[in-house]
């Protein structure tokens, strides 16, 4: 590296070490500490548990162990790509920094590869991060050496660092293509491309078929199934082969896949290399022309599309219709709710082919604990949505709150205006998403009820925090109010949303059982039977009520303050 | 219209107010001045409800702005020292919003909104988003949004900052045809010559206390120095103070 990209890397860098020294970060520290560990943990007791179960599959284990390593390095070739184009576009094109490192007397080529490398770990170190439990399971195991963590480490660098590079070539010629003021259109023909990549994916590699192996004609078949996906050509392949062939000890070929994903790599730097010098000073000059808007306003025979907020006050619909408008004008958005699209499509799916009528366990028993899980994981979905959109609600006001702490607006009204604005779709989303999928595992109505009640009591208490909290952690000076979404803040809201989930299914499990078993049985309750009931919903009704009302107001509070 | 009573702001680290006291009338045109970091915009900012006071009082038109912020802050028109709009609206849309936010009566803002992009060159620009403003169409922008509504008082920091010459004399012009119809005017500034020109009081602030206050004359006479102009008297004010 030379001394130009150095230099260009160090105020990244300076920031670190002055955000990792500050001693107000000390608690947040201990936070992210702890989650991380939590998180490494649970992901290697999973996986661990996951691999020691297939190693005790005769014949089968080994196959299926690395079918599973070979689905996961697909994912995450498939998320790494994702990030990293959002990452790159950001990074070498919009960030607003950009100007002032122009104007600085250092080449184009340096400034490129010093936006690239930072590009590149913003985009890589999660994926890093969770695949460290991973390749420790799959070593501990199948009790390889410690030639094999090396390997497997080189592989998944490997992993990240081609991905950056595919990803910087798209972006460059993309940038350099598509007309002045129009990059961000960009961030929309993505999403759409990589919604349905995912969702490509997700079918392509069928995770279902791997634990029905009877629908294969013979083993012969199953096993094609298995290797359907390992095309040489991709680096995922390559990937998976560096991991599989040393943990047999087979280091000649384990070397050479790691040599072809390396050599790869090289040739992607060259690319860069060799089109950033041509395109990306053309491409960044004509992003810097004014922006253009994205759509026409939508109007019908001269009715908007803000007609249905016409029963708001003027105030809240005024802020309403900022909302929404600055929303989808945002460009950056749109990747996020393409994917989240895909997301649900394959969600759905899934309950569709769930192979419940080849369980040992009755069907009617099984379709119902589903029912009953099916509602924390909608909810944990929903919290994670709104980790990403809520959170942030009230620090992309960003540096222009001053026009709200100056309008006649009390902050109280402003923030129930956020809460309504994004609890309403949100409770629509999760309501379709239980019923369609409680729909597709024929519960009782029953588990119908108690789903669409719970879903309708935890919708407005996850919101409610996450604006709550959103507006006790703002950062309105951030460049990107999303990325607010892993703060101290954020990480504090997904563990209390967690918990209050956790917290409301544990409550209502007995009591849903219990019904559940009475109706099969035809039994009656007792008398402190009911009171138990009760007492148990109620109390989760009251978790979800003090959810809303008090994140609410220590925002407020805080805003107050501010 | 105007009060503030002993109005202090501290954030632990500095004193940037310090019980400071000031009226102005109704009318008026009161220019506000001092080095950086003498705790101007800190003063405006509270003026405009947007930081809260650590101690101290100020009153808009008779009302608490602790009290009653909402009513308060329907009668001022504010102008903040930097642009930040919201950038993925067009300034049409921005100015129906701000139209919305104070109610302003759905006919009226219409017709204002037009007269003000007129007034202010931007109506060939109404419908594009505001992100591709220049600096300059920000700034005139906000500083037609804080008209919309007719305030009663407008509090603006730094007024020309980032404006053409032809723009600042408009801006100018302005602020003195609102002092002739009763709005008062609290104005920050660093363009001296502005401040002599256009205030009927100017106050001289300094590490966050009030050094002294009056027409150019007055000033004069408390850092005794003759018929100097402004930048002589605020330079041996604030070398003294």
């Amino acid at each position: 590296m030379n001394n130009a990209v150095w230099t260009l890397l160090q105020p990244r860098l300076i920031d670190a070490a002055n955000g990792f020294r500050s001693r107000a970060s000390g608690i947040r520290r201990l936070l992210f500490l702890l989650v991380g560990l939590v998180f490494w943990i649970g992901a290697f007791l999973i996986f661990y548990r996951v691999l020691a179960y297939f190693e005790s599959v005769q014949d089968f284990g080994d196959i299926l162990a690395i079918k599973l390593l070979s689905m996961m390095m697909l994912t995450f070739f498939t998320l790494l790509l994702f990030s990293s184009i959002i990452n790159s576009l950001s990074h070498l094109y919009l960030s607003r920094d950009l100007s002032l490192v122009h104007s600085l007397p250092v080449s184009v080529r340096d400034i490129f590869w010093a936006r690239w490398l930072g590009s590149a770990f913003d985009s890589s170190w999660m994926v890093i991060a969770f695949s460290l439990p991973v390749i420790l399971s799959y070593g501990w195991v199948f009790q390889a050496g410690p030639g094999f963590y090396l390997a497997a480490v080189g592989a998944v660098l490997c992993l990240c660092l081609i991905a950056a590079g595919i990803s910087s070539l798209i972006v460059l010629c993309g940038a350099a293509l598509l007309p002045a003021g129009k990059i961000r259109t960009l961030f929309v023909i993505l999403g759409v491309l990589l919604a349905l990549l995912l969702v490509l994916v997700l079918r392509l590699i069928r995770p279902e078929q791997l634990v029905n192996p009877d629908s294969f004609a013979s083993a012969v078949l199953y096993l094609n199934s298995m290797q359907a996906l390992d095309r040489p050509w991709l680096p995922t392949t390559w990937i998976t082969d560096v991991m599989r062939l040393s943990l047999k000890g087979k280091w000649g070929l384990s070397g050479f896949n790691l040599a072809l994903a390396a050599s790869c790599f090289l040739f992607l730097l060259f690319l860069n290399d060799t089109l950033a010098r041509l395109l990306y000073f053309r491409g960044f000059s004509r992003s810097q022309t004014t922006a253009k808007r994205l759509f026409a306003p939508l109007m019908y025979r001269g009715i908007s599309w803000e007609f249905p907020l016409g029963f708001l006050s003027r105030p809240a619909r005024a802020v309403a219709v900022k909302e929404i408008r600055s929303f989808f004008r945002d460009s950056t958005q749109w990747p996020q709710l393409f994917l989240i699209c895909a997301l649900i499509v394959v969600y759905l799916y899934n309950f569709s082919v769930l192979p419940l009528d080849r369980t040992p366990i009755s069907s009617v028993y099984l379709q119902n604990v589903f029912s009953f899980l099916n509602v924390g994981l909608a909810a944990f979905v929903l919290s994670a949505i709104a980790a990403r959109f809520v959170f942030p609600a009230v620090s992309t006001e960003g540096e222009a709150f001053w026009i709200i702490q100056a309008a006649p607006v009390a902050l109280k009204t402003f923030l129930w205006i956020k809460f309504f604005l994004y609890a309403i779709p949100l409770l629509i989303l999760s309501e379709i998403l239980i019923v369609a999928s409680n729909l597709l595992l024929g519960v009782t109505s029953l588990m119908m009820i108690v789903s669409v009640v719970t879903i309708f009591c935890l919708v407005p208490a996850i919101v409610a925090l996450a604006v709550g909290l959103g507006a006790r952690f703002p950062d309105f000076k951030s460049e990107n109010p999303a990325l607010s979404a892993t703060s101290f803040g954020g990480v504090l809201f997904m563990l209390l949303s967690f918990g209050l989930i956790a917290l409301v299914i544990i409550l209502e499990a007995g009591p849903v059982y219990k019904i559940f078993m009475a109706r099969i049985s035809g039994h009656g309750f007792s008398f402190w039977t009911i009171l138990w009931l009760i007492l148990s919903f109620a109390f989760a009704l009251l978790l979800c009520v003090f959810a809303v009302f008090f994140p609410m107001k220590a925002g407020e509070k805080h805003l107050l303050a501010k | 219209m105007i009060e503030l009573h002993d109005l202090t702001k501290d954030y632990k680290t500095t004193l940037a107010v310090d019980r400071l006291n000031l009226h102005v009338r109704a009318g008026e045109i009161y220019g506000f001045i001092g080095p950086n970091g003498a705790g101007k915009t800190t003063t405006i900012r509270m003026m405009g409800g947007i930081i809260e006071p650590t101690s101290g009082a100020i009153s808009i038109g008779g009302i608490d702005l602790r009290k009653d912020p909402v009513a308060a802050k329907k009668m001022i028109g504010f102008v903040p020292d930097r642009p930040f709009l919201y950038e993925k609206l067009t300034g049409s849309e921005f100015l129906r919003f701000i139209a919305d936010l104070y109610a302003v009566a759905p006919r009226t803002a219409a017709r204002r909104a037009e007269e003000l992009l007129r007034q202010f060159a931007l109506w060939n620009w109404g419908n594009e988003i505001i992100e591709s403003y220049s600096h300059g169409m920000k700034q005139r922008l906000i500083i037609a949004a804080a008209l919309l509504h007719d305030p009663k008082v407008m509090i603006i920091d730094e007024p020309m900052v980032g404006l053409d010459p032809e723009a600042v004399r408009q801006v100018r012009d302005i602020l003195k045809e609102l002092a002739k119809q009763n709005v008062t005017v609290f104005v920050s500034t660093h363009t001296l010559s502005l401040a002599e020109d256009l205030c009927d009081r100017i106050g001289v602030i300094s590490k966050g206390t009030l050094l002294a206050e009056g027409t150019v004359a007055e000033l004069n006479r408390a850092a005794k120095t003759g018929n100097a102009g402004l930048e002589d008297v605020f330079l041996t004010l604030v070398r003294e103070g």
